[in-house]
């Protein structure tokens, strides 16, 4: 399968009376897509709102974040499954919009979650600093129960970013990458000689607010499968996942995987990029069982020399990364794992809620603990009335100077597991 | 059935009334992982993960657990994720904040989502149904 990905250069995102992308910026009319928006009964009210980096910003509390993508040529639409029919994607041509994100903010539940600093020391944290948001702040009817906010939130984000990547459906891409993964045959014949790598991907799937779909389907409801790397890139995989702010993996993350992105850029050099295998992270242990087994049959069948498993979240899916690690291991085939880590907040602690001497290449996102101070912001965008109550902050994290005191765990994308970071020990 | 739930969440209490035996804890998150534990150790299997969640241990108040009803020999990896749970919450040590109603409920919901989540996928384990 083979996917020419053009990226587009964003420029500036301007609110405005029409919908336009012309020469690197988007305006976009913002009565058309409040009108959009607010076709969904569930939702009372959207604010709109952009923010830029370097301002003195605060976007709170943060669902998901969402890159525009357009496909131009090929089967399918991106969010297949969802957005688009269910036709399976990632092939043929997509433009990505470099340098800007669409950006869903909505109180859900009374506590989480989620903060992106535009500037000042909250912005070296998250990636989501350096992109040009458009933020969509959205309000609920009276009494709709969480579940459908948190749906409605969803829709209304990638139904935004649709909106916006078809504005560049006839714009240049300033660059464009093709990835191609041969068939498993065909891998073989091209590389004889390079180690046949693939990568799990964890994906969040416990429950209410911790939810991840892939073509639609809930992905707690699925058995690990095998998908092209670039299906990921078209929008196969989007985030229902409402929790821990710092490691779980927003849209964005699904549609710009480095792990995949780095993988592709060894790929005929170093090793073979086979593929990815996509598994979740239930709550029920039978179903791990079941998971796990069938992750680590599939390295064995596809005749894996070594394998990268990340995760996404905390405690429960050390459990998955664990089992996946140590089954693989245990059919011969070579594993790194992707996680971050909970050691205190002196860094102390032991940093998973399980471990295995299998698991001996690890590399860590960061420690979602460690304690921060993050400065006020002239701006809000959204509320700071739930900064108290998110995930950790605590009753004294709102200073009276405005300032925020709390763990890293608050920043979207903080500790991020699949590498989208900015956390290094270099 | 033949499950039970450990819980302190009312909300789980109230939702499995009539349909699941729900063994309630009336104290903390720890009381319910202690619980689970010292049933482990008597031969009841863990059926749901004890860290189920993103919502950390400090900061929620509320667990539910699933385990079997029948008790057999003790269950030597039921008995370590249980003490490995323990660890990991006392790590995160006791919920600090005082949660006013509203948010206490908003916990009980993501609790009892969770434990319904692993009740659905319970439901088509003959072995426990």
């Amino acid at each position: 399968m083979k996917l020419e990905l053009g990226y587009v250069k964003v420029t500036d995102v301007r609110l405005g009376t029409e919908s336009k992308f012309e020469d690197g910026v988007v305006t976009v009319d913002v009565e058309a897509v409040r009108k959009m928006i607010l076709e969904n009964e569930k939702i009372a009210d959207v604010q709109l709102d952009v923010a830029k980096p370097g301002e003195s910003t605060r976007i709170t509390p943060v669902k998901d974040v969402i890159q525009p993508r357009v496909k131009v040529e090929g089967p399918g639409g991106v969010f297949p499954g969802v957005i688009s029919k269910v036709d399976t994607v990632g092939s043929g041509k997509t433009y990505a919009l470099e340098g800007m994100g669409v950006v869903t903010a909505g109180k859900i539940v009374g506590f989480q979650e989620g903060i992106i600093d535009m500037s000042g020391p909250g912005a070296d944290y998250t990636p989501f600093s350096r992109l040009i948001n458009l933020v969509l702040v959205i309000t609920p009817i009276e009494g709709l129960a969480q579940h459908e906010y948190e749906q409605a939130v969803r829709m209304a984000g990638l139904k935004t970013a649709t909106y916006i990547g078809e504005l560049a459906r006839n714009a240049v891409p300033y660059r464009s990458v093709v990835y191609e993964t041969p068939s498993i045959t065909e891998g073989i014949k091209l590389y004889p000689d390079l180690p046949r790598v693939g990568y799990v991907m964890m994906l969040q799937s416990q429950g209410l607010l911790h939810d991840t779909y892939v073509y639609g389907v809930d992905a707690k409801k699925t058995l690990s499968t095998f998908i092209y790397p670039t299906e990921l890139m078209d929008g196969a995989i989007i985030s229902g996942n409402c929790v821990s702010a710092c490691d779980k993996n927003t849209t964005y993350h699904h549609l710009n995987n480095p792990v995949v992105e780095d993988l592709f850029a060894q790929h005929g050099k170093t090793l073979n990029f086979v593929g990815v295998i996509i598994t979740n992270e239930n709550v029920y242990l039978a179903d791990k069982q079941r998971s796990s087994d069938w992750s680590a049959k599939m390295c064995e069948f596809f005749g894996l020399d070594g394998a990268v498993i990340s995760q996404e979240g905390f405690g429960n899916p050390d459990t998955d990364l664990i089992m996946n690690c140590k089954k693989i291991e245990g059919k011969g085939v070579k594993t790194v794992i992707i996680t971050d880590e909970y050691a205190g907040q002196d860094g102390k602690s032991q940093s998973l809620a399980d471990s295995d001497p299998a698991a001996d290449a690890c590399v860590t996102g960061g420690n979602a603990n460690e304690v921060i101070t993050l400065p006020p912001m002239d701006k809000v965008i959204g509320t700071l009335d739930y900064v108290t109550r998110i995930a950790g902050g605590n009753e004294n994290s709102l200073q009276p100077d405005g300032s925020i005191v709390a763990e890293l765990q608050v920043i979207t994308g903080a500790t991020n597991e699949v590498g989208f970071g900015c956390l290094s020990a270099r | 059935m033949k499950v039970v739930i450990i819980s302190n969440n009312p909300m789980v209490r109230e939702s499995y009334r009539g349909r699941i035996d729900v063994c309630f804890v009336d104290g903390s998150y720890r009381d319910v992982l202690i619980r689970t534990r010292d049933a482990c150790h008597q031969g009841h299997r863990l059926l749901s993960h004890p860290l189920s969640g993103s919502v950390k241990p400090n900061e929620t108040l509320y667990k539910s657990i699933m385990i079997s009803k029948e008790a057999a020999r003790a269950d030597r990896e039921s008995v370590e994720l249980m003490e490995k749970a323990i660890f990991t919450a006392d790590k995160f040590g006791p919920v600090r904040r005082n949660w006013q109603e509203r948010e206490r409920k908003d916990f009980q919901l993501v609790d009892l989502t969770l434990i319904d989540s692993a009740v659905e996928s319970a439901e088509n384990d003959l072995g426990y149904f």
